[in-house]
């Protein structure tokens, strides 16, 4: 038996609930079956690829030591290649203050306006989208569970806009973090969307792809749930907020449409 | 380290072929160091790439073939694998015997390559691993001259789909060929209560997730290779094939995966796949692949009655259009310039009365979106008609929609040949006469057949005629007893062609 060559070049880097390896695959000499993809030991998974996301671990960051083993077409295994030490991100819904939020923070849709299957209904009970006051609105009312896009026919195949106002004593002392959680997204058309704080874009969200689901299922934690949730969570610069009322934007002026696990802005302590 | 193809031309084909399960060094021993398990060809035999002196065989030692590492229960160890080639099917009159090295590599597939035989005739084969014998294979050698030529076309094999009634009735007519034309498997993950439609079989959760793996890919060959009328249809006669999209993913071109996965990326799935159906298919050492690549594409002679010219229309494709200029703009391919060049050339020189050109998407002109076939190429469909057009009658095979289509292929006023779609053997299930695909196709003139039931095509080329038969089946999920339905004949005269009802 021959065994065939180790990857090398691993590195990874750490999402919410999720760690992102890469690495230098094998040359086209050897015939690989797959890598075999170990954290802490543990076999997590096989790919053909030389990338893997290690995917479903929890929203406090842990380090795990990584490593991938090269099967080739005979079966034969190569050594371990050198280890790569990750941790995946500790969320801002844990280390932060929640300041103004919509939604719990649960992978569940199914608190929103609409869920789990009412998109139909978005032009009539949203026909100016949604706007949402922090303290005043409730989420199963006034926030719908979908965000729709120019590419959902069912929602007039135009941009759409959230609005999400909130109150502020003073300007915050530290930058805040926003946390856009999806229970699933268009699972080709989840694309993108402006974000704009107080009249000022701040940028764009990318979303992940998901899987289609979540226009009719609330639900992405239960054995088997079919929809692929995502995390996005990024800071705000201090200096975009002020005393008293704020606003916050999202406008879909791309793709289809994202389904809302909760969205809220985080103090750090 | 050498390339592979550096190895081979350092070493000579001689020494590439034992470690490729082609051939056996002299001394080596027939009997396997240690006994294999029962049931070793559980996968059946297999023939491929006829020429006038000889043919490619094939089995692969699988005696637990859905074994989950995709090496079908074989120990990791290379085993030596006889055949022998007769003109009888008592093997009274053995014209060859040989050896081959079957290594877990190739997970313990063989492909010998017989030559030396006699042009246009019945030859038998097995094969022998310790004690055990393999079932008996009839194939033929291709004629110098062909006064007559039949053949089969089928496509689409969605095992979870339903039956194979289609292959059984293949391996009842034993025709001289079989085309497939594609789609001899699917990456699907194949789940009871969602896809899995063939009645009374049970799958475990291996088979449920979407294959990437080398091992899934084996895996889901042993699967469909189960089926007993696959094998009886690999048994009959040898088979020329094409590959489609689903021996790797869905509507993939070239590098390009519409799932989101990266070309830098994709390419690794892709030589794990391309792996896999040589592996797992009765071809030449031509077409064993070099990392992500295969030339598959390749060209036969039929005596002087038909030029084969078998396409790859998924390794060098372009993008899909991006928008309608880009679509038909003249530089798009769907075959890649070198292809391109080889396919005119070989049409060009050819002196025989027709050329058979298999695909694996339809080049019949249907609705502009279309564009995962020939519709998205518009400007190389016209360079394949001109190039048609300047040789023999040409009869394109093609499968992929599964429906059985018969169209009269165009170039302006002229008709240069037909085109012969067939449909699916399994995929889509028992299907319907018709659907809300039909008038797509059947607005055009030139498109004389449209039915959406599962089936193949039969076809019986002479120096005058093609005579064609299309053949469906009233279902294929509850069983695989039905009884073949022929749908539709047409005659296509070499010297007019057209599909003239019969």
């Amino acid at each position: 038996m021959r065994r065939p060559p180790a990857i090398t070049g691993l590195h990874g880097s750490g999402g919410i609930r999720i760690v992102t390896l890469d690495w230098k695959p094998v040359s086209w000499a050897t015939v690989v079956d797959h890598y075999a993809v170990y954290a802490d030991g543990a076999l997590i998974g096989k790919t053909v690829y030389p990338h893997f996301v290690h995917r479903g671990l929890g929203f406090t960051g842990v380090t795990r030591s990584y490593s991938v083993v090269t099967v080739d077409a005979a079966g034969n295994r190569s050594a371990e290649s050198a280890a790569a030490a990750v941790a995946n991100l500790t969320s801002v819904t844990i280390s932060g203050t929640p300041v103004a939020t919509v939604g719990t923070f649960d992978g569940k849709g199914s608190e929103l306006a609409l869920s789990p299957k009412g998109y139909a209904q978005y032009p009539t009970r949203f026909p100016a989208d949604v706007d949402y006051t922090y303290g005043t609105s409730t989420p199963a009312a006034d926030w719908s569970y979908l965000l729709p896009g120019p590419a959902d026919k069912w929602a007039g195949s135009k941009n759409h806009r959230a609005t999400f106002r909130f109150d502020l004593p003073a300007v915050p002392e530290q930058d805040l973090d926003l946390a856009l959680w999806l229970i699933d997204s268009h699972a080709s058309l989840a694309a993108s969307a402006l974000l704009t704080v107080n009249g000022v874009e701040v940028g764009r969200l990318a979303f992940a792809n998901g899987a289609t689901k979540g226009s009719t299922i609330a639900d992405s934690t239960y054995p088997g749930s079919p929809l692929k949730p995502s995390y996005l969570e990024q800071p705000l610069p201090r200096t975009l907020f002020r005393p008293g009322a704020n606003v916050l934007e999202l406008f879909k002026d791309v793709g289809s449409w994202i389904a809302y696990d909760a969205l809220g802005l985080f103090a750090r302590s | 380290m050498p390339s592979r193809r550096t190895f081979l031309q350092l070493t000579g084909l001689s020494a590439a072929s034992v470690t490729l399960g082609i051939s056996a060094p002299a001394t080596a021993d027939a009997t396997p160091a240690r006994p294999i398990p029962d049931g070793a060809f559980a996968l059946g035999v297999a023939s491929g790439d006829p020429r006038p002196d000889g043919f490619v065989l094939w089995t692969r030692l699988a005696p637990t073939p859905l074994a989950t590492d995709g090496h079908g229960g074989m120990p990791a160890v290379d085993v030596p694998v006889q055949y022998e080639v007769a003109e009888d099917s008592g093997f009274r009159h053995v014209v060859r015997r040989g050896l081959a090295i079957a290594s877990p590599e190739l997970a313990h597939a063989v492909h010998p390559q017989v030559a030396g035989l006699r042009p246009g005739r019945e030859y038998f084969y097995r094969f022998r691993v310790g004690t055990q014998l393999s079932p008996v294979g009839r194939t033929k050698t291709l004629p110098t001259y062909g006064d007559q030529f039949t053949f089969a076309t089928a496509s689409c094999q969605a095992w979870y789909h339903g039956y194979f009634a289609a292959h059984r009735d293949i391996a009842r007519r034993a025709p001289d060929a079989v085309f497939f034309l594609g789609d001899y498997i699917y990456e699907y993950g194949i789940v009871a209560g969602d896809n899995l439609w063939r009645a009374g079989v049970a799958v475990g959760p291996e088979h449920g997730v979407e294959i990437e793996t080398l091992e899934q890919y084996r895996l889901r060959y042993s699967l469909f290779k189960t089926d007993p009328d696959l094998q009886a249809a690999h048994a009959v006669a040898p088979w020329f094939m094409v590959w489609d999209d689903h021996e790797v993913q869905n509507n993939y071109g070239a590098a390009n995966s519409l799932y989101g996965v990266p070309p830098e990326l994709f390419v690794h799935r892709r030589a794990v796949a391309y792996r896999a159906y040589y592996e797992n298919a009765p071809l030449a050492l031509d077409s064993l692949p070099q990392g992500p690549d295969s030339r598959v594409y390749r060209r036969y002679d039929i005596g002087s009655l038909a030029r084969v010219h078998l396409l790859d229309t998924r390794q060098y494709r372009d993008p899909l259009p991006v928008d309608e200029a880009d679509r038909v703009s003249e530089q798009r391919t769907i075959m890649g310039a070198e292809q391109e060049a080889w396919l005119y050339d070989g049409l060009r020189s050819s002196r025989a009365s027709w050329n058979i050109v298999a695909g694996g998407v339809v080049l019949t002109a249907v609705t502009d979106d279309r564009t995962e076939q020939w519709d998205g190429y518009p400007a190389n469909r016209r360079r394949v008609l001109e190039a048609m057009g300047g040789a023999g009658t040409s009869v394109m095979l093609t499968g992929d929609i599964h429906r059985h289509v018969a169209s009269e292929l165009q170039l302006d006023e002229r008709t240069v040949g037909v085109e012969l779609v067939c449909s699916s053997v399994g995929s889509n299930g028992d299907g319907t006469d018709t659907d809300t695909y039909a008038k797509d196709w059947l607005q055009h003139p030139n498109i004389k057949l449209y039915n959406a039931r599962r089936g193949y095509v039969h076809s019986t080329m002479t120096r005058t005629e093609l005579t064609t038969e299309f053949v469906n089946f009233p279902y294929i999920q509850a069983d695989a007893n039905a009884q073949p339905n022929i749908l539709a004949r047409f005659r296509t005269p070499v010297a007019d062609p057209r599909l003239e009802a019969l």
